[in-house]
């Protein structure tokens, strides 16, 4: 994959957070509208980079760390996208896209060439689990930018944002198509586990964080019926959901040793 | 009487009611989700003792790992109470649908996730109480092996083919495998990487495979290249025999003389040989094909140079039993088209206006 086209795409999505930055200050409605098309550009241009690298490798290339990080932010854009077209969200998108940034910021540095695939990641079983999983994990990454708006909006109460009810409902959407994304990764992992390894749930660190992703985002579906908690705690929950997410992704990969390195 | 029944029944509704209770779910989830975060690190720090529960079922692991470090492996049977108390709240849940069904079914896909999930459950402690683990198990091509625990049945490995790239790094492992049971073939299958032959919740998997010393080519000036391995016997003169005793691929000789084996790994090998004529054995020793071959055999007329070593290729395969492995997915079945009724039943209740107000 070229390092300039890289360089170009974290540049999109940059001018259109800056975009949305200076919306906050100048309240131009042009801008929220600009940094949309732009962010549509960002995607579209990563999707093809996608495809492009997926074609020229013969599978989902998304077997290191850089690949984990431009898919995850590719998914994180796509939702963005969703979200925006459906629910108008806007200044929303300040916080989502600053996440992108990180998130692609981190996978700018690195070796970006395609490695042989190790025969045990040579079935369709990956490519779903992988897809399921980075797609789940941009929807709680959504959920946490809506969460933390919505604890900002909760005391500022301002009108660039979305008012309190939408961003919830914007919030438990994200949790649910996140969980139900989620656990057809767990299926998928676990057929593929089976018919690799010959067991279908295994005691690595890995595996265990997979399931307690899992068991707080089923909480956290269910949780939502529970009135006192829905808006403030909810978003909280989100919040500390993301944290679950992230030290299973970067953490287990980076920090110790597991069945899914992340190099 | 009666008001002794009335209270009977409304003690019976209260605990059906905490059974099926929100909060309870809420409550035993994230206790799990504590201890289970904890116990996780525990687990990875402490690999001498959690290794194990990758290579056996939890009902053998546990109590051994119980018996060593109680205070380090007692949040997995705590955890799991905690899992199998939220599967019966679960359950509970599922039941109390059902009553309500014709009122509630749109929200089939939800509790159709419940159901997997009970599934799940249960197909877990089948297969950790009635499976096993075994192996991996070395197999030469046309050996067969008993399988352990299951009477009758045994694995025949028919033919193995490892593919390598052409710098050595494995691609795939192709074992041609029968099952059979009373000698009679059941089952037969091309068991590689990802392919693995499952039959009556058995799963034959493929581990790694290797290679074991079973001979030495020798060049011997008047005959060209010779192959010698135990049992191999070469005639030397009409009335001379050499005969190969034993080969030692790592062997050193002690300061007794005695030749010992100190590895399995291609190092310092040794051969035993005896010579032998029509008066019977003329000499016994070793010869250690790094060093010049014995006077003795000299003096016989032997003349053998090493030329490389003749090796067999094994197999290593995994033979694991999960009896639990078909419900399992079959849980998975209810949770993913659950997932996808979910997924339709969410957006048409947000149509419908239909919000969590409870």
């Amino acid at each position: 994959m070229s390092k300039t086209l890289l360089y170009v795409l974290f540049t999109i999505y940059a001018t259109a957070t800056v975009g949305y930055m200076v919306h906050l200050i100048w309240r131009r409605p042009i801008l929220p509208k600009a940094s949309l098309i732009l962010i549509t550009a960002g995607v579209l241009l990563q999707t093809w980079l996608l495809g492009h690298r997926w074609w020229m490798a013969g599978y989902l290339p998304v077997t290191n760390l850089f690949a984990t990080l431009f898919f995850f932010s590719w998914a994180l854009a796509l939702i963005y996208l969703y979200f925006e077209l459906r629910y108008r969200i806007r200044a929303t998108g300040l916080f989502v896209m600053l996440l992108n940034l990180v998130l692609l910021g981190g996978a700018l540095p690195r070796n970006t060439s395609v490695s042989a695939l190790i025969p045990a990641l040579d079935t369709p079983l990956f490519s779903l689990h992988i897809i399921f999983s980075f797609i789940g994990y941009a929807f709680f990454a959504m959920a946490f930018s809506i969460g933390a708006l919505y604890l900002c909006q909760s005391r500022l109460n301002s009108e660039l944002l979305p008012d309190l009810p939408t961003l919830r409902r914007i919030n438990e959407e994200a949790i649910f198509l996140g969980f139900g994304l989620f656990t057809l990764c767990m299926i998928a992992g676990s057929i593929w586990a089976h018919i690799a390894w010959g067991h279908w749930f295994s005691w690595n660190i890995k595996s265990v964080w997979s399931v307690l992703v899992w068991m707080f985002y089923a909480g956290m579906c269910h949780a939502k019926f529970v009135r006192r908690w829905q808006g403030g705690v909810y978003a909280w929950l989100s919040i500390a959901g993301f944290g679950v997410v992230l030290f299973t992704y970067l953490g287990i990969g980076l920090l110790l040793e597991s069945n899914h390195p992340l190099e | 009487m009666e008001l002794m029944g009335q209270q009977s029944k409304l003690l019976l509704q209260r605990i059906w009611s905490f059974g099926c209770s929100l909060k309870l779910a809420i409550a035993l989830a994230s206790a799990a989700t504590i201890l289970i975060m904890g116990g996780s690190l525990v687990m990875h720090f402490n690999p001498a003792i959690f290794a194990g529960m990758e290579q056996e079922i939890m009902s053998k692991w546990l109590p051994r790992a119980w018996s060593q470090t109680p205070r380090l492996v007692f949040w997995v049977p705590l955890s799991g109470l905690l899992v199998l108390l939220f599967g019966i709240n679960t359950l509970c849940c599922l039941i109390d649908w059902l009553f309500k069904i014709k009122t509630r079914w749109r929200k089939t896909g939800e509790y159709l996730i419940h159901t997997g999930f009970i599934l799940l459950v249960i197909a877990y402690l089948w297969g950790n109480i009635s499976g096993f683990r075994s192996g991996p198990h070395r197999i030469f091509p046309g050996d067969r092996i008993a399988i352990p625990k299951m009477p009758g049945y045994a694995l025949q490995l028919d033919e193995f083919t490892p593919r390598l790239e052409p710098s050595g790094r494995p691609l795939d492992m192709i074992n041609r495998v029968s099952l059979w049971k009373n000698e009679e073939p059941v089952a037969k299958a091309l068991v590689r990487i990802n392919h693995p032959l499952i039959f009556d919740g058995l799963v034959i998997l493929p581990a790694s495979f290797g290679q074991e010393l079973q001979g030495f080519r020798f060049h011997m000036p008047d005959r060209g290249f010779v192959d010698l391995s135990p049992g191999s016997r070469l005639s030397i003169s009409p009335d001379t025999t050499l005969e190969v005793r034993k080969l030692l691929p790592d062997a050193r000789q002690n300061s007794q003389g005695r030749v010992m084996q100190t590895g399995n790994l291609l190092n310092n090998p040794a051969m035993q040989l005896s010579l032998s004529g029509s008066g019977g054995q003329l000499w016994q020793g070793w010869y250690f094909l790094h060093n010049p071959l014995p006077g003795a055999l000299r003096e016989a007329g032997v003349f053998l140079r090493p030329v490389g070593p003749i090796n067999k290729t094994f197999s290593l395969l995994t033979i694991n039993r999960d009896p639990g492995d078909k419900l399992a997915l079959t849980g998975s079945l209810c949770i993913s088209i659950g997932v996808i009724f979910a997924f339709f039943s969410f957006y048409r209740k947000r149509v419908q206006g239909d919000r969590p107000e409870v």
